[in-house]
């Protein structure tokens, strides 16, 4: 019972066993339900079977939607007769719950955490160190982008994509030159009123807000994030049409003149629409999210070798060409954007932001914050419900 | 006069609309064919015409092996919704009116058919984590096991109150005649109450089959990698970018479907079944 | 009295294994939501801790966000079933009266052929259908039937459309049935008592296809009421709906307390709407019961 609980696995871990127990106790005599309830909270994670050098025969890759070269993936399969299958979600929560709910037998071996949000999996055992010596590929990785905070010494995860946020906008709806975020803000209210989406993510919804403000994006100041609410429900919101995972197909069907995007789904959008000169991208100032997607090994995962050849697979540097053209994001491999600016990708400024732009960035952090900001993200919803 | 004059424009009324009406309920499956050979990389962004989807999607293993998921699946819920809500539909119409079990499963039936899926999907998920792993009953830790009894659950309601229909209206001294003469329960049960409960059988085994492999929610819910289902594959890519295979393959299934539709009117044809004696039972 | 052998295998024996089974893989696990939903959800890190249980959750669910999606959705499934019914009842008449007898089960077949594609994939042809760069805008344009593109989707009338299309089929068929029933000679006998055609389908027809209204708004509103796929595909910020939000608490906020709690008020309100449909329609019944006592012999209504 000391094992972190199925629905409490995020908790704490010196908080969790004063939950369970209690939880249990108070189980049995309700609803009749105390057997079941103390066997839900029974919560050992399968393990995996160790390392042996024999690459199986199959791999289940967990990952955020259509975010690996289909290419590649196919490559990866002939090559080393693995049948890869995969998987997508649309957000670590939804990674979280799966893994921590199926405690070791979701069967997926890598999955993609973001950065700021590894804490959370591998304080909880939901991640397995990796063998940094079955991913010799890994010295190609760009020093920038290795040994990060989040991560001391690459123990559980590997740079796997970062970028940032601003928003893609129609120049020939919006004429004025658009740079901040407070110019998003007024468009928004203005032109593009009823044809503006947001990010469906508190944290990128909250940060439009708090950037214009001057404040830290990641504050936990209750005032501030007041503040922020405010502008929020009162200027963008009644103006929003939806909100989006991803602004690419929005881009392409028409119905949208701003949209808050990540730079790489953008660059998707770019490529796809009929009028791409009608269309711009803007690293607004003052400031913007800078997050990292990490590849990781999850806990039980059934087929270890495969996953970390996998990881070395994608890594590799005559691999990261393919996979930066078709994903628009860099991927911290060393020299790569030299090599792809040589071989002239399409709208790759949208993958290579400016160091001007990279130094006013501010890299997300998960914190106590996070409840009110998806406070705010729910009241914009409703508010631009009820436009 | 005024009689005749109104007649027929009641009934060219009646004909438009019925006209209407079909077109309404095949203009997105239209659409979805003729965008079934865009060549371009985009669902909805229609470039160039070609089969490039149908040899991609087809190429896709993974695709392939969502399709065989979703109709294994299907195949084996219908099944056990079959089992299970044939017994149930027999026993609810035998019963005596209001007897405690008969009310206890009746209500008990509607309440899967007023849960919002999604509860359905988020109370199986740690349901079968705790009977695969802490039970140590391991055909739950199957992908597809966890398909089949959630979609079988999901359809049992419905194929029990069609076969209770079905039923409902059956001469019972049939029966008792029967055991008068001496025939055991299970000849009775054989040759009186089965083929009268056929055409509900047949109408409820369509119907789960049709509902598992509808099933997207709870699907995405109990799924396990290796056994996803074709609409939760579907769903996936709703939420980011849809590929013209998408199109090719459900296209490829609708045929399909078609065909095997086709031969089940034919066989029942010569059983001496109607099909719309089918379609009524089914629809209630 | 009834044979030892007859009450061992009698019909209570019968539905013991889909009780087994009802118990087994419903009643439990629902159960343990329903639970949940008297719990609470302790810190950022946790779905759902149930030491304490209270009924805070349920005033907690029922914010403005909450209900205002909430009222949308009831609107919005409302309507759908009425529009449902208002296209479907003169078209089940067509197939059932109308259509020869030798063609109405290819009728029927059509009817159902939709129903045998995707959800998901009819849904996405209607995404394809109402997009501002879609065929449908661009062929309106070429015609000169509009001066703007139709820009409708993501929006609540996008929705409205896609959930009437997805559940249409299923108010259909009940309602075929039940004219069928109704069969031909009553109708003439109608017609020979020298009611016109109209007051025929009203005081005949109508009431006699009311089993079939009655189970075709059943089949249409209750899973209408907690869809939520139509809506994430065609719906924007306007067109959400009350599933979408209750999803949104087990795959995103991980507050299981809360989400359960809103299933629980949605079960609650669906079962509600249905209860208070069945007693407006008893004393309809019980109205139109009064006005038919007059004797129809006295002629002029």
């Amino acid at each position: 019972m000391s094992e972190p609980s199925p629905i409490n696995v995020l908790a704490p871990n010196h908080k969790v066993d004063t939950i369970t127990r209690r939880a249990a106790l108070a189980g049995f005599g309700v609803l009749g339900l105390g057997a079941l309830t103390a066997c839900g909270r029974n919560t050992t994670m399968a393990a995996s079977p160790p390392v042996d050098g024999t690459i199986e025969s199959k791999l289940n890759l967990y990952t955020w939607g259509d975010y690996d070269s289909p290419d590649l993936l196919g490559k990866f399969r002939d090559d080393f007769d693995v049948l890869l299958q995969v998987d997508s979600y649309g957000s670590n929560e939804e990674l979280i719950a799966k893994l921590s709910s199926s405690r070791g037998t979701s069967g997926y071996d890598v999955v993609v955490p973001t950065g700021s949000q590894i804490d959370r999996f591998a304080g909880h055992d939901l991640l397995q160190p990796l063998d940094l010596s079955l991913i010799p590929n890994f010295s190609h990785m760009d020093p920038n982008f290795t040994d990060q905070e989040f991560d001391p010494g690459n123990k559980y995860t590997i740079c796997k994509a970062w970028g940032t946020t601003g928003y893609a906008y129609r120049t020939d709806v919006i004429s004025r030159e658009m740079n901040s975020w407070q110019d998003f803000i007024d468009a928004a209210g203005d032109e593009a009123s009823g044809r503006t989406s947001l990010l469906s993510d508190p944290w990128e919804l909250t940060a439009i807000s708090l950037a214009t403000l001057g404040y830290s994006l990641n504050t936990t100041d209750d005032k501030e994030l007041e503040e922020a609410k405010k502008i929020i429900i009162d200027e963008i919101a009644p103006h929003v049409r939806a909100y989006f995972g991803s602004a690419s197909t929005g881009m392409i069907q028409g119905s949208f003149d701003l949209m808050q995007s990540y730079n790489g789904d953008a660059r998707q959008g770019f490529n796809e629409v009929e009028n791409p000169d009608d269309w711009e991208y803007v690293f607004p100032t003052p400031s913007a999210n800078l997050w990292m997607d990490c590849w990781a090994i999850a806990t039980g995962a059934p087929h270890p070798d495969a996953a970390h050849e996998f990881i070395n697979f994608m890594i590799s540097p005559e691999n990261s060409m393919p996979q930066i053209e078709y994903i628009g994001y860099p991927i911290g491999v060393k020299g790569s954007e030299k090599k792809a600016r040589k071989a002239k990708f399409d709208n790759i400024d949208l993958i290579f932001p400016d160091q001007k732009v990279l130094d006013r960035l501010e890299a997300s952090i998960f914190n106590e914050g996070m409840a009110a900001r998806v406070d705010i993200l729910t009241e914009a919803k409703r508010r631009s419900g009820a436009a | 006069m005024a009689y005749t004059i109104r007649k027929p424009l009641t009934d060219r009324f009646l004909n438009a609309w019925g006209i209407l009406v079909f077109m309404y309920l095949f203009l997105p499956i239209a659409v979805i064919v003729a965008y079934s050979f865009n060549n371009g990389k985009v669902l909805a962004n229609f470039q160039e015409f070609g089969f490039n989807a149908y040899v991609s999607g087809l190429e896709n293993d993974v695709i392939v092996a969502t399709v065989f998921t979703s109709l294994q699946a299907a195949v084996g819920s219908a099944i056990v919704a079959t089992i299970f809500g044939t017994l149930g539909g027999v026993a609810l119409a035998q019963a005596k009116r209001g007897v405690w079990w008969a009310v206890g499963l009746t209500v008990a039936l509607g309440a899967t058919l007023f849960t919002p899926e999604i509860v359905d999907g988020i109370a199986f998920l740690p349901w079968f984590v705790t009977l695969g792993v802490d039970w140590g009953l391991t055909p739950f830790n199957d992908g597809m096991v966890r398909l089949i009894v959630s979609h079988a659950m999901f359809s049992m309601a419905v194929v029990t109150f069609i076969i209770r229909a079905r039923l409902a209206g059956m001469n019972r001294q049939l029966e008792e005649a029967a055991a008068d003469l001496g025939a055991n329960v299970w000849r009775r049960f054989r040759d009186i109450t089965l083929p009268i409960a056929a055409p509900g059988i047949f109408a409820g085994a369509l119907m789960s089959f049709t509902l598992s492999l509808d099933n997207t929610i709870l699907s995405s819910f109990v799924q396990l990698p290796g056994s996803t289902p074709w609409p939760v594959y579907i769903f996936a890519a709703v939420k980011v970018a849809l590929r013209p295979e998408i199109a090719a393959i459900s296209t490829l299934m609708f045929l399909l479907t078609l065909i095997a539709l086709g031969v089940c009117a034919l066989a029942l044809r010569k059983t001496g079944g109607s099909s719309t004696e089918i379609i009524k039972t089914m629809a209630g | 009295m009834i044979p030892l052998r007859n009450r061992v295998f009698g019909p209570a024996a019968l539905s013991f294994p889909t009780w087994a089974y009802v118990v087994f893989f419903f009643i439990i696990p629902v159960a343990m939501v329903i639970f949940f939903s008297f719990g609470y959800k302790p810190d950022i890190y946790t779905a759902v801790a149930t030491d304490t249980l209270s009924f805070d959750r349920f005033p907690e669910a029922m914010t403005p966000a909450f209900m205002s999606t909430f009222f949308a959705t009831l609107r919005i499934s409302l309507l759908g079933t009425f529009l449902c019914l208002l296209i479907a009842l003169p078209f089940a008449y067509w197939i059932a009266v109308k259509i020869a007898p030798a063609r109405r089960s290819l009728a029927l077949a059509l009817v159902m052929v939709p129903f045998w594609t995707n959800f998901l994939v009819r849904t996405l042809g209607w995404q394809i259908i109402l997009s501002p760069t879609g065929f449908f805008s661009e062929g309106l344009l070429a015609l000169g039937l509009t001066q703007e593109r139709i820009d409708i989707l993501y929006t609540h009338t996008a929705v409205q459309i896609g959930v009437v299309y997805n559940y249409l089929p299923l108010m259909i068929l009940p309602l075929f049935v039940a004219i069928d029933r109704s069969g031909t000679k009553l109708r003439e006998a109608s017609y020979d008592l020298g009611a016109n055609k109209v007051k025929t389908f009203f005081k005949v027809t109508l009431p006699m296809a009311m089993p079939g209204v009655i189970s075709g708004c059943l089949l249409v509103f209750i899973p209408l009421n907690g869809d939520y796929i139509t809506a994430t595909v065609l719906g924007g910020a306007s067109g959400s709906m009350i599933g979408q939000l209750i999803a949104e608490q087990f795959n995103s906020a991980q507050n299981w307390a809360l989400g359960s709690a809103m299933a629980v008020v949605l079960i609650a309100a669906t079962v509600i709407v249905v209860g208070v449909g069945f007693a407006l329609l008893k004393i309809g019944q019980l109205i139109a019961a009064k006005a038919n006592s007059i004797p129809i012999s006295n002629g002029r209504v």
